[in-house]
């Protein structure tokens, strides 16, 4: 039967995902059309949405862009007359040639997303779901099961890139009576949204990577530590975990066994230190969200003094796939030290933003050109961040960078767990600096003098060169704090937030001497020193950025060249943007 | 937990792997790591980051609070990158602490007079202790309490409210009240070494007498005919008066400085000379009497043109100057005002001060421009002299031009421009100018003695004084220029400090920089940050009647009377902060020589909770090292505090923005001990003295029978605190940790109403006479009632918070010195206190666990005790063992604070509790688990006992307690288990839920089921007051003798007769005291520090009374009744022993003289001696205590801190058997004792207000 999809992520919902999906039904009840109408979940080209995939005898047909006007001629043209609407498919039928968006892609976490209905069991079963877990504890011991993902090569996907099979090791070894495995899914760098788009198109394949590791470490509880902003998240795995205990696939004695598995779901305030380890588990405790010292580690003391084992999302969704086809498989990807394939969030000036999942690898311009589409309104590429606020920047000279963990890690920034953001030249380093240790600012958990202290005087100094009241010794300064704030910090929050000041500095410190020497800002970003002037040749006199001023600061008389004031300008940029002809510079 | 070796600063160190870095390097003295945030009583946390520490192979730096030590660690305390790191950890900390360490009137005076310290000083009455502190740094308070520039109030917050303190005016004030008799600290011993001054005026003379106080040998030399400089010659007499200078500098020239006046630097001698001469260091303060010029044509020639200086200094020198008609003073400076007020006194018709800016910007003081107004003196401001008018050579006017101020830059003056063409002329008789000063160089005869700037001012290293010169240092005008007495001094003070380094060491050192936090270093402190001070009036100082005052020179302004200093120092807002000397943050600060200018951006800002009557909060102060937090929480389970917010702005406050009073708090003050800065700070009951040191003394608690130990952080006599933040405080038994009573309760010492001198009653009046004359009397009047009645109709009392010796020595007093047994303690006489309960089982009633037993426990059944109000540490202590798994058992008919930490709660009716052990005792017998039924208890014993409990059925005692049987079998189960260490915990003063004979049946289950006493397992009884025990134990009871000996045993009474050299069989007999006091029997009584008239009922037991004798701090009912009241002495003005609940004896050390002259021991002594007794001859407590050791068979092996039921052979296992009563005792209960109501009356019902 004829199957449409309807891409109902958050990224979806948001974009009216679920006004087509309404629409949708009342056409094939209107026409009485026989076709299954699905929700799915995110299927990664966020920047289309509402996407509409059809699945017919031709293959697979993806609409983007699709809003309540367009369902009607697609309904009528292609499944009543069975001719797609081609100006608005992005991959077409059985053709060959795919969107390079996708073709560049290697999904294994994102297998199911975009595919199946994250709110049927029954196909996340289809899919082999819950072979793995089944396979598992028919087959293998639980120390196999770390030998298998020990020798895929698998790290840590939260950012941290610890070997998973060997943090398994641990808990498994710890002496302890009673066990805990923790889903951290308290995502919460800017601009990240893998976790959630795994919990919401496919949260099975998490639970199922949650029994393994119960299994494997010798665990009967497990906690979901979910931030209370992603609902959708938090429905679908509600429901996926609901399924699931009806099955019998989690409660006591699963699939036969005698090993009994069970899982909550814990809600977070939306903390982002609530993602360290310790402070999530103080969190589950109901105490302060506030990280300790280590060791003990989780995972000889966690979760109630319990040995405890915490794995991110993506890191978890990856085991059924690797169980399934051989730890091998997921070790012939990538490079020497990372292996298998990693989601990025990609965003900012980027053409094409959305969820991929590339192999490791794969460098970081095939990643923004190829996959990316390059940047958006075809402007220089400058940088990436990677790795939110405690991660970095790579400046696109080093675009030829392989991805990869210790290859990122040199460079000052870290591999974080796949936030990118692209940017181009109208970025300015200083400004993105300011804006990442405002985020780490506001989230430190205030325990540790460096972090809560340290944390904010650099971002006054920051704050102070943006203003163009930076003094050379500010420099010095700030990189003498970052050190401290880097060695003296209990967390990896205090103790990775001065790297997008670090990295910046290191690769484009004369962007920070302009401010504070020349008292200019070379991305004209920072609005105290820009200043507006009118380019007398391309000027027509059209009043149009006179009209737009609020504060009266331009002068001039139709068809006659105008001034800008600069003591009455407030540097709001509305002359900028209104006027047609570029007649207006910011120097 | 395993040795492991580590390297510490390259020394090898072993040690278990369960020690954090910190423990290691404190344990081994190998360095003293900073740290804020850690306290070993509560678990590491890791957070101020100024405990770090470099360990090999780790990229980042570790706290070394929270790290634990692994094998083969090496360790670096003290790299630079350490030391880095802890310097910047300070200053960010620093950087967002809004707060003053000192006030800032201190900080803004030259000479860093601790002015806040001393308005505290006299708040409390202590007028001569607060002039010593004004001495410490400024040896002229007469004079400079007169003239000072007051930089102190220039400073002063108090002006954002209404008016600054009158801090000048109060230092006058008890520098007045020190005119009569001067004090005078000690000079030190003689050093080596000879000093020379140059010049003897405020700046010559500070330095002499500091040197001299340090032991030096001192001379001044002046080119004046007499001491004083710019005091006597630039300071008009009705401002000083000249003899009040002389007082003061015949004072200080007094210690034993030698004077050489009219002797000139520059003609008589010269600084090589002196040195030459045998000087071994010279100090030049020869100031700057040079007076400007007003730059005016023929100004030197001009008959009646006159220099202001030399118009002041000539009046001293000689006759008063006749100045007739109309006089002109050019200036608008203090000299200026000081010669036109001078010049009004001398005769002139009109007087008017030529002034070229406004009346604002005059430098000279306020109250002098007043004052000089209020004389008729005119200021013609705006006003330049310009040109003198002559008539030949004499003056008749002086044309002058207006002028006109224009802005200058933030921060400095407006500047004057004369306006074109306002040119006038105004006639003059006399002008004098008074525009400035200068150094007179002349006094450097040749250029290489020492290099001057190019203004004459002698260039000086500002931290030591020294000139260019070895051996010569330089202050005062001389260095600064014309410029304030106060800096002057304060030159004159560092170069003393200077100058004796330099004669002991060969090197000048200065005084280390030192760091201070303010306020205003953020910003401008606002008025609502003040909101709570009340307004208080400024007291203005009465002054001569401006008529009178403009015609002679009489000082103007007559002082503060006593009512007036009251209301002015009530004024100060106590800017400084309470914790100066024990703030962490501040003594690491010092260390670490920290500078935050760098970080100087956005600060924390919070309102202070003033609310809760002892606490205040001060969440700005906070570092968030969550000390008090985790106590609180963690400790005491109550967590009434917990931090708020992220980020930058986390912060320690209670919940919901509450004030501290609307949480859960429990008052107990434990937040304050551990609080490493001033956030959480004491409300004392006294003016904050800001930096004054204070000294430790460590003591016991005088309220419970807990005994905590207690550290007194003593200032002086009155003005002291609770602080238990002491390392060895904290390792004692109660860890340091106090309730509100011990915290807050010692308050009563310092109530101003004690009793310092005896009392007889006369004609019905009590009036004041001597010790001898009250002892005499009492032992008179008492022999006559002997006479008449006989020994037995006299008894002594004493108080359950007494000391050992002091009760012993009642008992003995009693026995021997009286020959009667009615002896008692009202506190358990009234009561009926059943101290007798064990005495049939074990043969002596006393604890026979001791409290370190509960943590060792599997269950602790807590009967009728509410332990929170009562006991609050032994609480903690219950807590802190279920941490480690021991179970609670709570038997109380009523919820109390320590129910919901219980793990089961049997609310058994009120006066049931017996029937309740009666059938448990019946179950434990029943279920044959304790076949032996303890080892050495008869048969027969058991037989009977079996027979007791037979009746009790779990059917009847779940209807007799209203028990549900539910709880009553998991009570029985959980004590059921053999190989379960039990501790029973009773209250024998409480008498909420007790039924008779409860204890008997607790002894009984300890008993048979043979867990009387090993660890973890035993009885403890707990007790209402601090020496409860040492009672019984020194025999202040009928029943018992010292020992608790009781009745019937002979030998012991014979044996403790020999020792007390009398036959004690006659006397110890039973008694029932109570009895004889309601039959009248009892006509004479000593009461010693209870106060039975407190309850009106207990009159009826002393109506046979004839003759009272009261002992008492404070005037109570009861010795208001009294014929002799004799004064008695705290607890902190005696030594002494004290016996706790556990049977622990500690002891206690003097730490006051008494205020009263007498120590309790002593009076008892007296008083048996004045009845011609022998054996009362002790020369110290500690005599008494051996003399204990020697009678008393429980305190043979007595020491400090032991506990005597360790070494007492308890005679049993045994078996008591008693009725069962089911009656409740009556509830209600009155303290007898002046410290527990005060308590009640003065802190607890403070605390109810929400």
């Amino acid at each position: 039967m004829v199957e449409v999809k309807v891409g109902l992520g958050t990224c979806g919902i948001s974009a009216g995902g679920y006004t087509v999906y309404d629409e949708l039904k009342i056409e094939k009840d209107k026409n009485n059309i026989d076709f299954e109408l699905k929700e799915t979940g995110c299927m990664g080209m966020c920047y289309r949405e509402v996407l509409v995939e059809i699945n017919d005898d031709n293959g697979k047909w993806l609409y983007a862009e699709v809003d309540k006007a367009k369902v009607k001629k697609i309904v009528e043209d292609h499944l009543i007359s069975g001719n797609p609407v081609e100006e608005w498919l992005v991959k077409i039928g059985k053709s060959e040639s795919e969107d390079p968006f996708f073709e560049k892609q290697k999904r294994i976490v994102l297998r199911n997303c975009g595919e199946i209905d994250p709110n049927s069991i029954d196909e996340y079963v289809g899919m082999e779901g819950y072979s793995a877990i089944q396979k598992v504890i028919n087959d293998d011991s639980p120390e196999e099961v770390i030998k298998s993902i020990t020798d895929s090569g698998l790290r840590g996907r939260g950012g941290g890139g610890f070997p998973t099979g060997l943090k398994w090791k641990f808990t498994r070894e710890a002496p302890g009576d009673k066990k805990y495995i923790i889903c951290n899914a308290d995502e919460g760098d800017p601009g990240a949204f893998m976790d959630r788009s795994v919990l919401e198109g496919d949260p099975h394949s998490v639970i199922e990577g949650m029994m393994i590791a119960a299994y494997a470490i010798g665990a009967e509880y497990g906690y979901i530590y979910v931030r209370a902003e992603y609902p959708k998240a938090i429905e679908r795995l509600r429901t996926a975990l609901g399924q699931a205990t009806e099955k019998g696939y989690i409660g006591k004695g699963i699939f036969g066994s005698k090993i009994n598995f069970d899982i909550k779901i814990k809600e977070g305030a939306g903390a982002f230190v609530c993602g360290e380890e310790t402070a999530l588990i103080a969190s589950i405790e109901g105490k302060r969200g506030i990280p300790r010292v280590r060791p003990p580690f989780p995972a000889v003391k966690g979760l109630w003094g319990k040995p405890t084992n915490i794995n991110n999302v993506e890191t978890l969704a990856n085991i059924p796939w690797i169980i399934n086809n051989g730890p091998e498989a997921f070790a012939s990807m990538g490079t020497e030290k990372s292996k298998g394939t990693k989601v990025f969030a990609l965003a900012g000036k980027i053409a094409k933003s959305g969820l991929a999942e590339v192999p490791m690898g794969m460098t970081i311009n095939e990643v923004v050109f190829e996959i990316g589409g390059g940047i958006k309104g075809g402007g220089k590429f400058k940088a990436v961040q990677m790795g939110g606020p405690s991660g970095g920047c790579i400046p696109a000279s080093m675009g030829d960078l392989k991805i990869d963990y210790d290859e990122i890690t040199k460079t000052g920034a870290i591999m974080g767990s796949g936030g990118m953001v692209v940017l181009d030249e109208t970025t300015c380093m200083v400004d993105l600096a300011k804006f990442f240790l405002t985020f780490t600012q506001n989230e430190s958990c205030g325990k540790c003098t460096f972090c809560r202290i340290g944390t904010k005087r650099m971002l006054e100094i920051l704050e102070k060169i943006t203003l163009g009241k930076g003094e050379e010794k500010d420099l010095d300064l700030l990189e003498e704090l970052s050190y401290k704030i880097k060695e003296s910090s209990l967390c990896g929050l205090g103790q990775t937030a001065p790297n997008p000041v670090l990295t910046t500095l290191k690769y484009y410190r004369e962007e920070y001497e302009a401010h504070i020497r020349d008292k200019k800002c070379p991305a004209h970003s920072c609005a105290a020193l820009i200043e507006y002037k009118v380019i007398p040749d391309k000027c027509t006199g059209c009043t149009l950025c006179a009209r737009n001023c609020p504060v009266d600061a331009i002068e001039g008389s139709v068809k006659e060249i105008h001034w800008i004031d600069p003591e009455k300008c407030i540097k709001c940029s509305l002359c900028f943007q209104a006027c047609k002809f570029d007649a207006i510079e910011k120097i | 937990m395993k040795e492991v070796s580590i390297t510490i600063n390259g020394r090898s160190i072993k040690a278990t792997d369960d020690k954090t870095i910190l423990q290691v390097v404190d344990e081994n003295n190998l360095d003293k790591i900073p740290t804020l945030c850690n306290d070993d009583r509560i678990e590491p946390y890791g957070s101020c980051f100024v405990c770090v520490v470099e360990v090999e192979g780790v990229n980042r730096l570790l706290p070394s609070c929270a790290t634990k030590i692994t094998d083969g660690m090496v360790v670096n305390t003290r790299s630079e990158k350490v030391m880095a790191s802890r310097k910047t950890a300070l200053e960010l900390l620093l950087s967002n602490h809004y707060a003053d360490c000192i006030g800032p009137c201190i900080n803004n005076c030259p000479a860093n007079v601790d002015a806040q310290g001393y308005i505290a000083l006299i708040a409390k009455g202590k007028n001569e202790e607060a002039l010593k502190l004004v001495k410490e740094n400024n040896p002229l308070p007469l004079s400079i309490g007169r003239v000072c520039v007051r930089d102190c109030e220039v400073a002063c917050r108090r002006d954002i409210i209404d008016e600054t303190v009158g801090i000048n005016y109060l230092k006058r004030y008890v520098a007045d009240i020190d005119m009569g008799h001067m004090w005078t600290p000690e000079i030190k011993e003689e050093k080596k070494g000879r000093v020379a001054i140059v010049g003897g005026g405020p700046s010559g003379l500070s330095c002499a007498y500091y040197l001299r106080l340090e032991g030096y040998q001192v001379t001044i030399f002046d080119k004046l005919p007499e001491l004083g400089g710019m005091l006597r010659y630039g300071i008009p007499e009705y401002r000083l008066p000249k003899k009040i200078l002389d007082t003061e500098i015949n004072w200080i020239t007094g210690l034993g400085i030698d004077v050489k006046t009219g002797s000139e630097m520059g003609k008589d001698f010269t600084a090589d000379s002196l040195i030459e001469e045998g000087f071994d260091a010279v100090y030049l303060a020869v100031g700057a009497q040079g007076a400007s010029s007003m730059r005016l044509e023929h100004e030197d020639e001009t008959e009646g043109v006159i220099k202001g200086i030399d118009f002041l200094r000539d009046l001293q020198l000689k006759d008063k100057a006749e100045l007739k008609g109309v006089v002109g003073v050019v200036g608008g400076g203090n000299t200026a005002i000081d010669a036109a007020r001078t010049a009004v006194r001398c005769g002139a018709d009109k007087v008017m001060i030529l002034y070229r800016r406004s009346e604002k910007e005059m430098p000279a003081h306020q109250a002098e421009i007043d004052a000089a107004r209020e004389e008729g003196i005119e200021m013609k401001i705006l006003t330049l002299p310009t040109k003198l008018l002559r008539d030949g050579n004499k003056l008749k006017g002086v044309e002058c031009i207006e002028m006109e101020l224009k802005e200058a830059e933030p921060g400095e003056r407006p500047k004057p421009f004369p306006v074109e063409g306002s040119e006038f002329e105004i006639k003059l008789n006399y002008l004098i100018g008074a525009i400035g000063q200068s150094v007179d160089i002349s006094f450097n005869r040749s250029d290489n003695e020492v290099d001057l700037e190019r203004w004459g001012t002698i260039i000086v290293n500002d931290k030591t004084m020294e000139t260019s010169r070895k051996k010569v240092f330089a202050g005062g005008d001389a260095v600064t220029g014309p410029f304030t007495a106060i800096t002057s001094i304060a030159h004159g003070k560092r170069a003393s400090a200077a100058i004796d380094k330099f004669l002991e060491y060969g090197v000048a050192k200065g005084a280390p920089e030192k760091f201070y936090s303010f306020k205003h270093k953020f910003n401008d402190v606002p008025e609502h940050e003040l909101y709570h001070a009340a307004n208080v009036q400024k007291e203005k100082m009465k002054e001569l009647e401006p008529s009178y005052r403009a015609k002679c020179f009489d000082e103007v302004e007559l002082g503060f009377n006593s009512e007036q200093a009251g209301n002015e120092v009530r004024r100060c807002l106590e800017c400084g902060c309470s914790e100066y000397y024990d703030c962490e943050l501040r003594k690491y600060s010092d260390e670490y020589g920290i500078n935050i200018d760098d970080y100087l951006g956005e600060v924390r800002k919070y309102k202070v909770d003033y609310d809760h009557p002892f606490i205040t909060l001060d969440p700005n102060k906070c570092i968030n090292c969550g000390k008090c937090v985790r106590t609180c929480a963690e400790i005491l389970e109550v967590a009434a505090l917990g931090f708020i917010n992220r980020g930058f702005q986390a912060v320690v406050k209670p919940a919901m923005e509450k004030h501290l009073m609307e949480t859960n708090c429990i008052s107990c003050g434990n937040c304050i001990d551990v609080c490493p800065t001033g956030a959480i700070s004491e409300k004392y009951p006294f003016k904050v003295l800001g930096n004054l040191p204070k000294e430790d003394h460590e003591s016991v608690c005088s309220f419970c029978s807990v005994g905590c130990r207690i550290n007194y952080k003593v200032i002086d006599k009155d003005l002291f605190y609770v602080s238990n933040s002491t390392e060895s405080i904290i390792n004692s038994h109660n860890e340091g940790y106090l309730c509100s009573k011990g915290k807050f309760g010692h308050r009563y010492i310092l109530s101003e109403e004690r009793i310092s001198e005896p009392l007889v009653r006369r004609n019905n009046v009590l009036t004041n006479v001597s010790w001898d004359e009250a002892l005499d009397h009492s032992v008179k009047e008492v022999e006559k009632i002997i006479r008449k009645y006989g020994p037995e109709s006299v008894a002594v009392f004493g108080s359950p918070k007494m000391s050992n010796e002091e009760l012993y020595l009642l008992s003995k007093f009693a026995r021997k010195g009286l020959k009667t047994n009615n002896i008692a303690s009202f506190s358990n006489l009234v009561y009926g206190v059943e101290q007798d309960s064990l005495d049939d089982s074990f043969g002596i009633t006393a604890s026979t666990a001791i409290l370190n037993d509960i943590e060792k426990s599997d269950v602790v059944v807590l009967v009728n005790s509410g332990l929170s109000s009562e006991n609050l540490i032994v609480e903690q202590k219950i807590k802190a063992a279920k941490k480690k798994g021991t179970e609670l058992i709570l038997i109380n008919s009523s919820e109390i604070k320590l129910t919901k930490f219980a793990d089961l709660w049997i609310d058994s009716r009120k006066g049931t509790n017996t029937v309740l052990l009666n059938g448990l005792i019946r179950e434990l017998l029943n279920t044959k688990k304790y076949p032996g039924n303890g080892d050495g208890i008869g048969s027969k014993d058991l037989e009977s006992l079996k027979e007791l409990v037979a009746e009790y059925n779990r059917e009847k005692v779940t209807s007799m307690t209203g028990v549900s049987l539910d709880k009553y079998e998991k009570l029985l189960d959980m004590i059921s288990d053999q190989e379960k260490k039990i501790i029973f915990i009773y209250n024998i003063d409480s008498r909420l839920e007790k039924s008779s004979n409860d204890l008997k049946a607790v002894g009984n289950i300890q008993s048979i089921t043979g867990r009387v006493s090993s660890p973890g397992n035993g009885i403890i009884i707990l007790r209402d007051y601090s020496n409860s025990m040492g009672v019984f134990d020194m025999g202040l009871s009928p029943q018992y003798l010292p020992g608790q000996i009781k009745h019937g045993e002979k030998g012991e009474i014979i044996s403790l007769g020999k020792q007390w050299d009398m036959d004690l069989s006659g006397i110890f007999k039973p008694q029932d005291l109570s009895k004889k006091l309601a039959m009248g029997e009892i006509k004479a009584a000593f009461i010693f520090g209870e106060n039975p008239f407190n309850e009106t009922e207990n009159f009826k037991l002393l109506t046979g009374i004839e003759f009272l004798v009261v002992n008492q701090m404070f005037i109570d009912q009861t010795s208001r009744e009294a014929n002799v009241i004799l004064p008695a002495s705290s607890s902190l003005e005696q030594d002494g022993s004290y016996t706790n609940s556990d049977t622990r004896i500690q002891m206690s050390k003097k730490i006051f003289e008494p205020e009263n002259g007498m120590e309790n021991w002593r009076l008892i002594s007296g008083l048996a001696s004045g009845f011609g007794s022998s054996g009362f001859d002790f020369d110290s407590s500690d005599d008494i205590f051996n003399e204990i050791k020697e009678v008393n068979r429980l305190y043979r092996d007595a020491e400090d801190n032991f506990c005597w039921n360790s070494r007492w052979e308890i005679s049993g296992p045994g078996i008591a058997i008693y009725e069962t009563n089911i009656d409740t005792i009556e509830q209600k209960k009155h303290s007898m004792l002046y410290s527990e109501e005060y308590f009640d009356s003065k802190i607890r019902n403070n605390l109810k207000r929400f």
